[in-house]
C-alpha cells in the first residue's frame, strides 16, 4: 500500500513536471547519470548530448530505444527552464535510452 | 620508592594503550559502517545493469567479455584475496588451507592478493603465477588487470574472507560466473517480460559490443564487490582484535590501580613503623 502510495506521488509529479514543460511547448525527459558509488545527475531536462564511436550526437525526449557505448566527452546536459547547462566529463561509459528515460553507467 | 614509581609510570603506559586501542576501535568500526554503505550502493548499481542484460536477446552464455576469437587456457584460475598484514588473526591462513584442499597444479593456476597470502604460499613452498597488492582505497578499485586474467582462463573460483557480523567473519569460496548471476537474481523475473534486441532498439557500435562490455563490466563490479566485502571482514576483523586489546587494558589499568595503591600502603605503613621503633627506642633510653 505504501509502495502503490510512492508511486503514484512520482507519477504526480513527474505529470506536473511534465504539464509545465508542456506549457512552455517543450517536451522533456529523465536523465540519471551514475556511477557505483556516486549520483551526478538524476533530474528532468530537455536535451542531452555525448560523443560515441560515431560523433557526437544528442538525444530529445521522443527519442527511439536505443542503447550505446559512449566515449570520453563532455556530457552537455539542458535541464528545465531557469537553470543553468550542466556539464560532467566522462572518461566513457554506457547509454541507455528507453520511453523518455536516459541512464547513464558511469565507470563501467 | 622506585617500585611506586614504576607501578606509575606502567600506569601511564598502560592509559595510553587504553586510549590508543579506543581510537583504533573507533577507527575500525568508522570504515566498516562506510564500506558497508559503499557495498549497498554499488549492489544496486549492479542490479540495474543486470536488469539491462537480462533483456538482451544474443545467447545464453556468460563470456565475461570474451569474444569467439580470445585463447583460453583450459585450466581454473584460483584467486586468493587476503589482507596486507597484521591485525587479521588467523583468517588468512585458515582460507589458504581451503583454497590449497583443493588445488592441483596440473588443473589449476593461483592469483593472489595481498601480501600477507603471498607470503604464507611462498612458506608452504605453493607457487602462484601472479600478485597483486589489496588496494588501499575503498572506491573506485581497478580490477581490469584481474578481469583481463579472469578472461583467459576457462573457469574461476574466488576465495575471500566475508562478514557475517561484527564478531565472525569466514572465508568463503565462490564460482565468479555464479556470483555475477546470483547477484542479477532478485530483478531476473521482472526482466523476462521484455526485450531488448534489434528490432525493438538501435545499438551503437554493435549489439555484440554492447553485450561485451556489459559482461566485462559486471564481472569488474563482482571482483570489486568481493574485494570491498573481503576488506569488510578485515576492518571487522581489526574491531574485533582492537576491542580485545582495549577489555585487556582496561582489566590491565584496574590491575596497575589496585598495584600502586597496595605499593603506595605498604611504603606508608614501613615508614609508620619505622617511626614507632625509633619512639619506643627513645622512650627506652
Amino acid at each position: 500500500m505504501i509502495e502503490e502510495h510512492t508511486a503514484a506521488s512520482e507519477e504526480v509529479a513527474q505529470a506536473k513536471q511534465a504539464m509545465a514543460a508542456s506549457k512552455e511547448g517543450k517536451p522533456t525527459m529523465h536523465i540519471k547519470v551514475y556511477s557505483p558509488f556516486k549520483t551526478y545527475y538524476d533530474e528532468t531536462s530537455y536535451s542531452i548530448s555525448a560523443v560515441n564511436a560515431t560523433g557526437p550526437f544528442d538525444i530529445l525526449p521522443h527519442h527511439h530505444n536505443f542503447m550505446t557505448l559512449l566515449s570520453p566527452c563532455v556530457l552537455l546536459i539542458r535541464p528545465l527552464t531557469g537553470r543553468a547547462e550542466q556539464r560532467i566529463r566522462i572518461s566513457g561509459g554506457l547509454m541507455h535510452v528507453k520511453a523518455d528515460k536516459v541512464t547513464i553507467f558511469l565507470d563501467i | 620508592m622506585s617500585r611506586l614509581q614504576e607501578v606509575a609510570e606502567q600506569q601511564i603506559a598502560m592509559n595510553t594503550i587504553q586510549n590508543l586501542t579506543g581510537v583504533f576501535e573507533g577507527l575500525a568500526s568508522m570504515r566498516i559502517a562506510a564500506v558497508k554503505n559503499q557495498v549497498q550502493e554499488s549492489q544496486a548499481f549492479f542490479r540495474e545493469i543486470w536488469h539491462i542484460y537480462q533483456q538482451l536477446r544474443v545467447d545464453s552464455l556468460f563470456r565475461f567479455g570474451r569474444t569467439n576469437q580470445d585463447d583460453i587456457i583450459k585450466k581454473q584460475l584460483f584467486i586468493v584475496i587476503t589482507a596486507e598484514g597484521g591485525f587479521g588473526g588467523d583468517i588468512d591462513q585458515r582460507l589458504i588451507k581451503m583454497m590449497l584442499a583443493d588445488f592441483n597444479p596440473d588443473k589449476q593456476d593461483i592469483i593472489v592478493i595481498g601480501h600477507h597470502g603471498a607470503l604464507l604460499l611462498i612458506q608452504q613452498h605453493v607457487s602462484f603465477k601472479k600478485y597483486f597488492t589489496l588496494p588501499s582505497r575503498d572506491k573506485n578499485i581497478n580490477v581490469r588487470p584481474l578481469v583481463d586474467e579472469v578472461r583467459r582462463y576457462e573457469s574461476t573460483a574466488v576465495f575471500y574472507q566475508t562478514y557475517v557480523s561484527l564478531m565472525v567473519q569466514e572465508g568463503k569460496r565462490i564460482e565468479l560466473q555464479s556470483a555475477v548471476a546470483s547477484q542479477g537474481m532478485a530483478v531476473a523475473d521482472k526482466a523476462s517480460d521484455e526485450v531488448i534486441s534489434e528490432e525493438t532498439y538501435i545499438f551503437e557500435p554493435s549489439t555484440y559490443d554492447v553485450v561485451a562490455h556489459l559482461e566485462s563490466s559486471m564481472t569488474e563490479i563482482a571482483l570489486s564487490q568481493v574485494i570491498l566485502d573481503s576488506k569488510l571482514a578485515q576492518y571487522a576483523a581489526r574491531f574485533r582484535a582492537m576491542s580485545m586489546a582495549k577489555d585487556r587494558a582496561n582489566d590491565l589499568v584496574d590491575e596497575l590501580r589496585l598495584t600502586f595503591n597496595r605499593t603506595k600502603r605498604h611504603i606508608q605503613d614501613e615508614r609508620l613503623k619505622e617511626m614507632i621503633n625509633g619512639i619506643r627506642v627513645g622512650s627506652k633510653s
